[in-house]
C-alpha cells in the first residue's frame, strides 16, 4: 500500500533561498573540516587504501571444500549448475580414481562476469563443497577469460583463514586434518 | 520366478471394452489386459518398478498395489498380475487410504538401504524410484544414523567408505559396455527377464537370496550381447549404468528429438538426447509395431560416429557444370528419406532420358533378429521401391552406358569394393555424402550433405510403416544442406521445406498422396497394402 507523506510547505525564509543555500555549504563545509581533522570518525571509507569489514556471511567469491586428502570435496552432481540463475558454472564430471569415490570433478568453472553472487549454488551442493565465505569482493583482471575461476583457483585457500570452520581445518593444513585422514584413510578392500 | 507364458497382454485398438468400477465410478477399460494397462487407459497411472510393458510380469516389487472387492472383502492385489474382469471393483490411492498406506510402505522398504546417490547417479531426473518417492512415499527417513544403510549383497565387493560405512558394489564391471552398481539395484529382476525372454541369451543372473541378493553374472563370463545395452534403458534405477554415457551429462540437461534409426530397414524409432551442439546418447522410442522398447548396440552407438570425417559443404556451380555431358546414373542409399528420393525424380523430370534412377547398397541383407533389427542395412528400401528406383545391382550390369554417376548418401566402394570395381569406368563421379566414405574418396567430386540425423524427412520400413525423422539440431557446419535442397536446386527448382518435398512426393507415389507430416503419427502411418 501506498503511503503518503505531506510535506510541510515552505516558509517565508526557506522560499528566498539564499539562505538555505548557505546552510548546504555550510554543511559541506562541515564536512570538508571533518575529514581534514577528524577523519576517523567519518562514516564513510576512503576505499582502494581502506577496506570495508566483511563478515564470513557475506556471498563472496567461491571456494571449494577440501577432503583430507586434498581432493575437492565436489562429486560433480551439477546441482549447482541447476540452481544458478545466472548460468555461470560450468562443470565436466570424470570417473574417480578412489575406488570409494564414484565421480569426480574434471573441470568446474565458474565466469565472475556472470555470476550475480546470488548465493543458490552454495545453497543446492548436497556435500558442502561450494562456499561463497572467502571474503573476497574484488575482482581485478585484464581479460574477461582471466574472470573466469577454475577449478585450482577456487581450490587454493588457506585454512588459517578459517580457523572457526571445523570443516575448513579438515583440509591439508589444517589442526584436524591428521585426524581426519586418519579417518579418511580407512582400510578399502 | 518369470517364464514367456506371463508376458503382459497389452490393450490394442481393438481390445474389447470392459466396465469396471475404480473408486465406485464406473469406467470402461480394455478388457484383455492387465488391471494396470486397463488403469493406464483411462488415465490412471500406477508406480511400478519391476512391471514392463514388454517384459514377463515378475510382480516381486509390489508397488502397483490396489484395493479389490473380492469374496472375502476388499483386498490388496498387484495390478500388473490381476487380469481384467467385467464389473470388478477396484479402488486407487485416490479413495482409499489402505492403498496410499501399502504403497508408501513399500517404497520405504525399497528405499532402506537404497544408497542417497542421487546426485552423482547417471539415472537421476529419470528414475522409476524417484518418481515413485515423489508420488507415493514422500517419508522421512526413519533409519536412525547408528544404523544406517548398509550393503548386503556380494561379499567380495564390500567396503567401508570414509564415514565407517559398509558400502559394496560401486562399479562392477559386468561387462565391455555395462557397468554394474549392486547398492543401487534393487533386484526387480527386469535386466534378467529381459536376458532370458527377450535377448534369449540368460547372461544374467539374481544371485544368494532375499536381503543379499544381488545381480551377478556366471563365473568367469561377461554380459556381451548385442542388445545389452538395453538393459541400462529397463533397469529402472541406476544400477545399471551403460560406460559410453557414464558421468557424461545429467540427464534434465538434454533436448530429446523422435527420430528414425536409419542402419536398418527396420527403422527401429529412436530419441536423440543432444545438448550443446552434440549427441549424448541415443534412447530407444517406444513403438508397439516397429523396435518395441528395443534398440541393438550397433544402432544406438552409431552416433558416436555422426560427426567425425564429415565432407564439407562446397560450391554449387562446380556441380551444374559437371552434370552437362552423357547420361547420369543417381544411385540413392539407403539413408536417402523420401524427400531426398522426390528431389531425385524431379531431377530425373528436368533432365528427360539422361537420367536414370538407382536406388539400395550393396551390402549383404542378413536374417531379422526379431528384436530391433531386420538384417537389411538399406533401410529406405521400402521407400526406394515406392519411388520407382532400380535397384543398384541393375547399374553394376550396364555400368558402361553412363557418364555420370551421382551417389547419394551411398557408400558404394566402402560397402563392396569388388563389385563396384565396375563403377570406376564412368569417367565423371559425384559423391553427395556426409562423410568422407571410400565413395566420397573415389569421386571426382565430393559435396558434403546434412547426415540423416540432421534432417527431417520420412523413411517406409519393411513393415510398410511411413515414419517420420526430425531433424537434431546438432549439424556441425551451418553451410551443410539435405540432400533434397541441394538435389532440387540441380532440378532448377528448389523445394521450400521437407514438408514441400513430401508433398511432391505424393505426386511419384499415389500411397503417400494427400498425406501430410501432421498426419503421420509419432509412431508412423501404415501405408495401404501393408502386412504389419
Amino acid at each position: 500500500m501506498a503511503r503518503v507523506i505531506k510535506q510541510r510547505p515552505m516558509n517565508w525564509i526557506e522560499r528566498l533561498y539564499i539562505f538555505e543555500c548557505l546552510r548546504g555549504l555550510f554543511t559541506t563545509l562541515k564536512h570538508a573540516a571533518r575529514g581534514l581533522f577528524r577523519y576517523e570518525t567519518l562514516p564513510t571509507i576512503s576505499y582502494p587504501e581502506g577496506q570495508p569489514e566483511i563478515r564470513h556471511t557475506y556471498r563472496a567469491k567461491h571456494r571449494l571444500m577440501l577432503r583430507p586428502d586434498g581432493t575437492p570435496r565436489c562429486v560433480a552432481c551439477g546441482m549447482c549448475a541447476a540452481a544458478c540463475p545466472a548460468h555461470c558454472i560450468f562443470i565436466e564430471a570424470t570417473q574417480s580414481d578412489d575406488p570409494r569415490i564414484e565421480k569426480r570433478v574434471m573441470r568446474f568453472d565458474i565466469d565472475h562476469l556472470t555470476c550475480v553472487f546470488c548465493g543458490l549454488c552454495a545453497e543446492a551442493c548436497p556435500v558442502d563443497a561450494l562456499r561463497m565465505d572467502t571474503k573476497k569482493i574484488v575482482f581485478e583482471h585484464r581479460t574477461r577469460e582471466e574472470f573466469v575461476a577454475h577449478m585450482s583457483d577456487l581450490m587454493d585457500w588457506d585454512p588459517k583463514d578459517y580457523p572457526e570452520d571445523a570443516q575448513s581445518q579438515m583440509a591439508p593444513g589444517g589442526t584436524k586434518n591428521k585426524q581426519a585422514l586418519e579417518t579418511w584413510g580407512m582400510e578399502v578392500k | 520366478m518369470s517364464n514367456f507364458y506371463n508376458m503382459p497382454k497389452l490393450p490394442t485398438e481393438n481390445s474389447p471394452k470392459v466396465e469396471i468400477f475404480v473408486d465406485d465410478k464406473a469406467v470402461m477399460v480394455p478388457g484383455d489386459t492387465n488391471l494396470l494397462e486397463a488403469l493406464k487407459a483411462v488415465g490412471i497411472e500406477t508406480p511400478h518398478v519391476c512391471y514392463h510393458p514388454y517384459l514377463p510380469v515378475s510382480g516381486n516389487c509390489r508397488q502397483c498395489l490396489v484395493e479389490q472387492e473380492g469374496p472375502r472383502g476388499r483386498m490388496l492385489v498387484i495390478a500388473c498380475y490381476t487380469p481384467v474382469t467385467p464389473g470388478m471393483k477396484i479402488f486407487t490411492p485416490a479413495s482409499s487410504a489402505r492403498v496410499k498406506n501399502a504403497r508408501k510402505a513399500t517404497q520405504e522398504f525399497m528405499l532402506v538401504n537404497h544408497p542417497l546417490d542421487c546426485p552423482i547417479c547417471d539415472k537421476a531426473g529419470e528414475c522409476t524410484l524417484q518418481e515413485n518417492y515423489m508420488e507415493a512415499g514422500q517419508n522421512e527417513s526413519r533409519m536412525r544414523p547408528e544404523y544406517g544403510k548398509n550393503y548386503h549383497g556380494n561379499p567380495d565387493h564390500q567396503f567401508i567408505d570414509a564415514k565407517g560405512q559398509v558400502r559394496g558394489g560401486k562399479h562392477v564391471d559386468l561387462g565391455p559396455r555395462v557397468l554394474l552398481d549392486e547398492e543401487r539395484c534393487v533386484q526387480c529382476d527386469r535386466c534378467v527377464r529381459f536376458m532370458r525372454s527377450i535377448a534369449k541369451s540368460e547372461q544374467l543372473q539374481l544371485a544368494g537370496r532375499a536381503d543379499h541378493t544381488y545381480i551377478t553374472t556366471f563365473p568367469g563370463e561377461k554380459l556381451d550381447h548385442e542388445y545389452d545395452l538395453c538393459v541400462t534403458d529397463v533397469c529402472p534405477v541406476g544400477a545399471m549404468t551403460a560406460k559410453y554415457f557414464r558421468f557424461q551429462k545429467r540427464v534434465w540437461l538434454l533436448s530429446h528429438t523422435p527420430t528414425i534409426s536409419m542402419d536398418d530397414s527396420l527403422g527401429a524409432n529412436i530419441w536423440l538426447d543432444h545438448a550443446d551442439g552434440r549427441i549424448y546418447r541415443v534412447m530407444p522410442r517406444c513403438n508397439p509395431e516397429v523396435n518395441r522398447s528395443w534398440l541393438s548396440n550397433t544402432s544406438r552407438l552409431a552416433f558416436q560416429g555422426f560427426n567425425k570425417n564429415r565432407l564439407p559443404a562446397m560450391g554449387f556451380n562446380v556441380i551444374k557444370s559437371a552434370m552437362g555431358e552423357g547420361k547420369v546414373a543417381v544411385v540413392m542409399g539407403g539413408a536417402c528419406t523420401i524427400e531426398d528420393m522426390a528431389a531425385a525424380r524431379m531431377l530425373k523430370d528436368s533432365m528427360g532420358d539422361k537420367v536414370e534412377l538407382f536406388g539400395g547398397s550393396l551390402l549383404k541383407v542378413s536374417e531379422p533378429d526379431g528384436i530391433a533389427k531386420s538384417g537389411d542395412p538399406c533401410a529406405n528400401r521400402a521407400g526406394l521401391k515406392l519411388m520407382g528406383f532400380a535397384d543398384v545391382s541393375e547399374l553394376l550390369k550396364r555400368a558402361g552406358e553412363f557418364k555420370v554417376l551421382l551417389t547419394v548418401n551411398a557408400d558404394l566402394f566402402g560397402e563392396d569394393a569388388a563389385a563396384a570395381k565396375a563403377l570406376e569406368a564412368i569417367p565423371s563421379r559425384i559423391a553427395f555424402s556426409a562423410f568422407n566414405d571410400e565413395t566420397a574418396k573415389k569421386a571426382t567430386l565430393a559435396f558434403g550433405i546434412k547426415h540423416w540425423s540432421e534432417v527431417q524427412g520420412t523413411m517406409v520400413n519393411n513393415l510398410n510403416i511411413l515414419q517420420k525423422l526430425n531433424a537434431c539440431p546438432v549439424c556441425p557446419d551451418a553451410e551443410l544442406r539435405p540432400a533434397y535442397d541441394v538435389i532440387s536446386e540441380l532440378a532448377g527448382k528448389k523445394f521450400e521445406s521437407a514438408s514441400a518435398a513430401f508433398k511432391k512426393a505424393g505426386e511419384y507415389a499415389s500411397v503417400l498422396a494427400g498425406l501430410s507430416y501432421d498426419t503421420i503419427k509419432s509412431t508412423g502411418k501404415l501405408l495401404e497394402g501393408g502386412e504389419a
